[in-house]
């Protein structure tokens, strides 16, 4: 499609590859990817599933990957999560100086730069059998596939205990010296098990554009509890994919914190490819300011008897954007689906907006979903509660406010990383008030 | 009763929810030391004012005034009552998931110190104190950690509004209902409960419907309300009475 911005595309491109290394994905898979994106173009807001990300940054930013960066200390880092072992990305790049590698034999993380195909198994990407309804939408992840440099591929084999693993991707470009690609490529063999932390941070307050795409392929019986935390400085602009595919008995548990960035958007397609496949989908977005946050979540059983539990928390304060879609499909070979969905959102300003969507497709029968689906503001009887046991009304509100996260927050497992979170989490949803209080 | 200031006064209270009118004239005095029974039958205006006391908002005072300790009670906000020492123990106390019941307590014990000058509460001490009036009001100790009356029984539910009130100590207590739905042991504990707190410089304002309650905390006075004004008044023996003849007895007085 000849879009001016996929023209841009493509011609940044054909500018860069004579630049860049012959690192990340190759060439071959280069030339694919742009390929596909240069016949689907990028999503615009006439997208159904679109219509609530912010694209407009599009127009303006540069997509060639960001210059070598600056080098950063390990203070520019968010504390180490003790027991975790670290690989710390800058801009996409793999950082060693500032990463401690993993000790453990049951697994294997190779930075793509310095194996291009490395641990990369056939199955990596997502099979690309056509669903019902629409297809996962893989368009940015085209994007980062065709620009990226570095990476990490990540496979884990079977053991005994689990393999806990923290990956950060720092962002310190500028969008308009260049953009950064994070990207995972990780495979669990069956019965293997991982603890994944993902990070996305900033060092400084630079406008970065941020493009990651991850893909996790969960062999039979393997499982993985993979959390994810989008933080990045106020002015940050990130385009988010994950594409997973899980297997017979395999779990996986996946939750997203996204409370930073000027415009977040996060597109997450699962696949329950196997019988009994069990996934824990779980979001939490804060947005305040002009912020937006949205997440596109789409679910498809594609085995009998899988089970998907979807949930989503979402603060809109300020002029924020908070929006969350999230879509189930069940196949025509999925009976036996257990499905619930629990997606509610908290309006915490005049002006803030809030879009919470549940959307369910079955094309068979002898299935169990259910779904619930709320967006209002904080509850009147509860407030009073607490005014009426002595609490300020900004304590009150705050408290309620942190209650409807906490709901979220308090499955986290790695009790330093629910600390951080918490304290993050705790901050952000005092802010709000605060500003509405000097308002 | 003293000729010292009343704790509470309520004078000629008109109030309406949704222009409809719930209290139609209604005077009061409470005196520091006093136990007073609020009974009436359904829809007569009990929990009106007993929220209306509390400061809950959607009520509108068209007339009246109500001071206590000799100020404006009505001037001011719920949170600022409770800070003076006026609790309310809910008729329908409300679950808040994610709040943790000692977070609640310590919060409000704190705002309360806050007031009166006072640092905030000592964790450990404060918590040797809470478990004490939790075996008061046998509450178990997995209730700490849990959150505010999410999962209880209308039982336990009850018993934490007396335990929080235990903790708080106010100087002027109105319980709403807080027997209806309790088997007869519970009945018995939340009774002791409201009866430790029974001191010269306190108050407590029991709204009931039954006169069960009244057998195991026995008030000074007994007030009857009738379509939104105190229709009769006297000593236990009146609760008794109206035990005996039924509600109609005084509606059919009042009318």
């Amino acid at each position: 499609m000849g879009t001016p911005l996929t023209a841009r595309i493509i011609e940044e491109h054909a500018n860069a590859f004579g630049a860049l290394p012959p690192a990340g994905p190759t060439a071959a898979r280069r030339r694919t990817a742009l390929e596909a994106l240069t016949a689907s173009g990028l999503p615009t807001s006439r997208d159904e599933n679109w219509k609530y990300a912010n694209l407009r940054p599009l127009e303006r930013l540069r997509f060639i990957p960001a210059p070598a960066a600056q080098p950063l200390t390990p203070t520019d880092l968010p504390a180490a999560i003790p027991g975790f072992a670290r690989y710390v990305f800058v801009d996409g790049a793999f950082a060693p100086a500032l990463s401690a590698a993993l000790h453990a034999t049951a697994a294997a993380v190779t930075p793509l730069a310095a194996a291009p195909d490395a641990g990369r198994a056939p199955a990596a990407m997502p099979a690309q059998t056509p669903a019902p309804g629409a297809s996962a939408d893989e368009r940015f992840a085209r994007l980062n596939e065709a620009f990226a440099t570095d990476g990490a591929a990540i496979r884990v084999a079977a053991h005994h205990e689990p393999v806990r693993l923290e990956l950060v991707f720092v962002a310190s470009a500028d969008a308009l010296t260049g953009a950064s690609y994070p990207r995972v490529e990780l495979r669990l063999d069956s019965q293997a098990q991982l603890l994944l932390i993902e990070r996305h941070v900033s060092a400084g307050p630079h406008a970065s554009f941020v493009n990651s795409a991850v893909t996790v392929d969960l062999g039979c019986g393997a499982r993985l509890h993979h959390y994810r935390l989008q933080e990045l400085a106020a002015r940050a602009i990130v385009f988010d994919t994950l594409c997973a595919v899980v297997g017979r008995d395999a779990c996986y548990r996946l939750y997203g914190i996204s409370s930073g960035a000027q415009s977040a958007r996060s597109t997450l397609a699962v696949r329950l490819a196997g019988e009994r496949a069990d996934l824990t989908l779980a979001v939490v977005a804060l947005g305040d300011r002009q912020q937006v946050q949205d997440t596109y979540a789409r679910v498809e059983h594609a085995a009998p008897r899988a089970r998907t539990e979807q949930v989503f928390r979402g603060i809109s304060a300020g002029r924020a954007r908070v929006a969350f879609n999230g879509k189930i499909v069940v196949g025509k070979d999925a009976p036996g689906t257990d499905s619930r969905q629990s997606l509610r959102g908290l309006l915490a300003g005049p002006e803030a907006e809030l879009d919470v969507r549940p959307q369910l497709e079955i094309y068979t029968d002898e299935v169990r979903c259910s779904h619930g689906a709320t967006a209002g503001k904080l509850d009147e009887s509860m407030l009073f509660y607490l005014l009426s046991r002595g609490l300020e009304p900004e304590v009150a509100q705050r408290l309620l406010k942190w209650a409807f996260l906490e709901d979220v927050v308090a499955r986290i497992e790695v009790a330093e990383l629910r600390r951080q979170i918490e304290e993050r989490l705790a901050l952000q949803v005092h802010e709000p008030l605060a500003s509405a209080e000097s308002a | 009763m003293t000729s010292r200031t009343p704790l509470l006064a309520i004078n000629d209270l008109h109030v309406t929810v949704e222009g409809k009118q719930i209290l139609n004239g209604l005077t009061l005095q409470v005196g520091a030391g006093e136990v007073h029974a609020i009974m009436g039958p359904n829809g007569s205006g009990k929990s009106t004012l007993a929220h209306v006391l509390a400061g809950r908002p959607g009520y509108q005072i068209t007339a009246g005034t109500v001071s206590y300790e000799g100020r404006d009670l009505l001037a001011l906000a719920p949170e600022e009552r409770a800070r003076q020492g006026v609790f309310l123990g809910f008729q329908y106390p409300v679950e808040i998931p994610g709040v943790n019941n000692v977070y609640l307590l310590k919060a409000a014990v704190n705002a309360v110190r806050k007031q009166r000058g006072l640092p905030e509460v000592d964790a450990f001490e404060f918590l040797g104190l809470v478990r004490e009036k939790m075996r008061l009001m046998h509450i178990e100790d997995s209730f700490l950690s849990r959150g505010v009356n999410e999962g209880f029984s209308g039982g336990e539910k009850k018993r934490n509004e007396v335990l929080q009130m235990l903790v708080l100590e106010p100087r002027l207590a109105i319980l709403d209902e807080t027997d209806s739905g309790l088997d007869i042991d519970a009945l018995k504990v939340v009774a002791a409960g409201v009866n430790s707190l029974r001191a010269p410089e306190r108050a407590c304002v029991l709204v009931t419907h039954y006169q069960r309650l009244l057998e195991y905390v026995v008030p000074d006075i007994v007030h009857v309300l009738v379509r939104g004004r105190i229709a009769k008044r006297g000593d236990r023996t009146l609760a008794l009475e109206l035990e005996r003849r039924g509600y109609d007895w005084v509606t059919g007085e009042a009318a």
